[in-house]
């Protein structure tokens, strides 16, 4: 069993994600209520973190878009994403993340579609926001329900 | 009959993921065949000459793809060559399926001399399937004192309780759902396309519903949604949210979200006084349900999870 990030945070989040997991009446909508979450921390970690400081004022390009992902990594996580890939779908910017430390220990069975970790894709989508980038962020598929890795589509409009 | 096999054999060869099929005589010999690679024979004749004694389902991966092989009766073997990249699983449903159509079909033993192989064959059955008709008593048309049927209950999909832990069988209209020709197949084909089908390829009275979404690597709601509406046309059998509203989930999702623990380690090294408790963690009792069972508060239940969690205990989330 490998050991635990942080798991004052793990804890709360994943509370929190029970709590939207009672409430909710199907998986899209706890997935959508999950990036509701994720873009309403995204104000605070803007505001509070280098992240202003270490990428350009307005995002233009794709490369733009994957040097602010890096940051927001290293910021939130001091590390960086296991990949992010520009080539295979055109429009949309892919993180993927072996690591991810959302979904650490969590183990779900018959919730294939669920993305536990849809927290990150609002707080991704609330910054891009932010920097002026108009985009959907959304999980593709997640450690927590079977998948290798935990990975989000950064689909640019 | 001549219609009746006609259908089942259309069935693969409108299906995308089949390349061909043969429908063998039980010494190995193709009587019909339709795009059935011919260098692939051999390799089948070998495999019936093996296991003739006792054949049954079985498959064989080539390089072509896989060929799924299943004996229809004592005459007659259906060989199929499905796409390589076909889960096995899907394949030997699809398989599975078309057997349950010929079930009811009355095949005649193969002539003496036929030409390997040829599509004319399916007409040389067909009379010799007329002759022996016309020779033998009438079966009975139809079923005696078939009860009168009911009323036919109009249902939709919100009626039908479905969890990825429900297990859904196979309806009275399955048949016709999975028939090409039916409105119903056409129904769900303009709703569902090709997912309707495969879902409903999967529906064998023992897989859950997330065993079915998982295995075709599909969104567990997306399954539960066609099997309502499956359930809604008689196609499946799930179970229905009574009028009290009982059965209904209590909150959220479909179903309730609950964490059990799931126990895959050695038991035999689990102390004594913890084993009660730790057998009990098959992944389908939350704690408070393993606590009630074993007679210890919970914090108790939760104090022995957390002495084996190095150990092969884990919590799985899950909708019950």
């Amino acid at each position: 069993m490998a050991r635990i990030e942080n798991p004052l945070l793990l804890s709360i989040y994943g509370s929190l994600v029970d709590k939207i997991l009672a409430e909710t009446s199907n998986i899209e909508e706890a997935n959508e209520r999950l990036r509701e979450l994720g873009r309403g921390m995204a104000e605070q970690i803007y505001l509070t973190t280098e992240i202003v400081e270490k990428t350009k004022e307005t995002i233009m390009t794709r490369e733009d878009v994957a040097k602010l992902i890096e940051v927001v990594y290293k910021v939130l996580y001091d590390r960086k994403p296991t990949e992010i890939d520009m080539e295979s779908a055109r429009g949309s910017v892919r993180i993927s993340d072996k690591d991810c430390i959302w979904c650490q220990d969590v183990n779900l069975e018959g919730m294939r579609g669920f993305g536990y970790c849809e927290v990150f894709s609002g707080i991704l989508e609330a910054i891009l926001a932010f920097k002026g980038v108009e985009a959907k962020v959304f999980e593709e598929s997640c450690k927590a329900t079977g998948g290798s890795a935990c990975s989000w589509n950064v689909r640019l409009t | 009959m001549a219609g009746d096999l006609e259908r089942a054999l259309s069935k693969l060869r409108f299906d995308d993921q089949v390349i061909g099929y043969s429908l063998m005589t039980k010494m190995g010999r193709p009587f019909v065949s339709f795009s059935f690679p011919d260098d692939l024979f051999p390799r089948v004749k070998e495999s019936i000459s093996l296991y003739k004694a006792d054949l049954r389902l079985m498959t064989i991966d080539t390089d072509k793809g896989l060929v799924v092989l299943a004996p229809v009766d004592d005459n007659w073997i259906l060989t199929v060559l499905y796409v390589p990249e076909l889960q096995l699983g899907l394949a030997i449903a699809k398989t599975k399926n078309v057997l349950r159509m010929l079930e009811g079909i009355e095949l005649p033993p193969p002539p003496d001399e036929f030409e390997e192989s040829a599509e004319s064959n399916l007409e040389v059955l067909e009379s010799i399937a007329i002759q022996a008709a016309s020779t033998a008593a009438e079966p009975s048309a139809a079923p005696t004192a078939a009860p009168a049927a009911p009323e036919p209950e109009e249902l939709s999909p919100d009626d039908f309780l479905v969890t990825s832990s429900t297990v859904p069988t196979k309806g009275e209209a399955f048949s016709t759902a999975l028939s090409l020709d039916s409105e119903l197949y056409s129904e769900m084909k303009k709703l569902y396309r090709n997912f309707g089908f495969d879902v409903l390829m999967l529906v064998d009275g023992r897989k859950t519903v997330g065993q079915i979404a998982d295995s075709m690597f599909q969104p567990t709601e997306k399954v539960i949604g066609l099997l309502k509406w499956a359930a809604s046309k008689k196609v499946v059998e799930v179970p229905r949210v009574d009028a009290s509203g009982e059965g209904a989930p209590a909150r959220g999702l479909s179903g309730r979200f609950v964490k059990c623990p799931k126990f895959e380690g050695d038991l035999s090294k689990v102390r004594a006084d913890h084993v009660k408790i730790v057998q009990l963690c098959d992944g389908t009792k939350t704690t408070e349900e393993i606590a009630e069972a074993v007679g210890v508060p919970v914090p108790r239940v939760i104090q022995v999870l957390a002495i084996y969690r190095k150990r092969g205990m884990k919590m799985v989330g899950k909708t019950l």
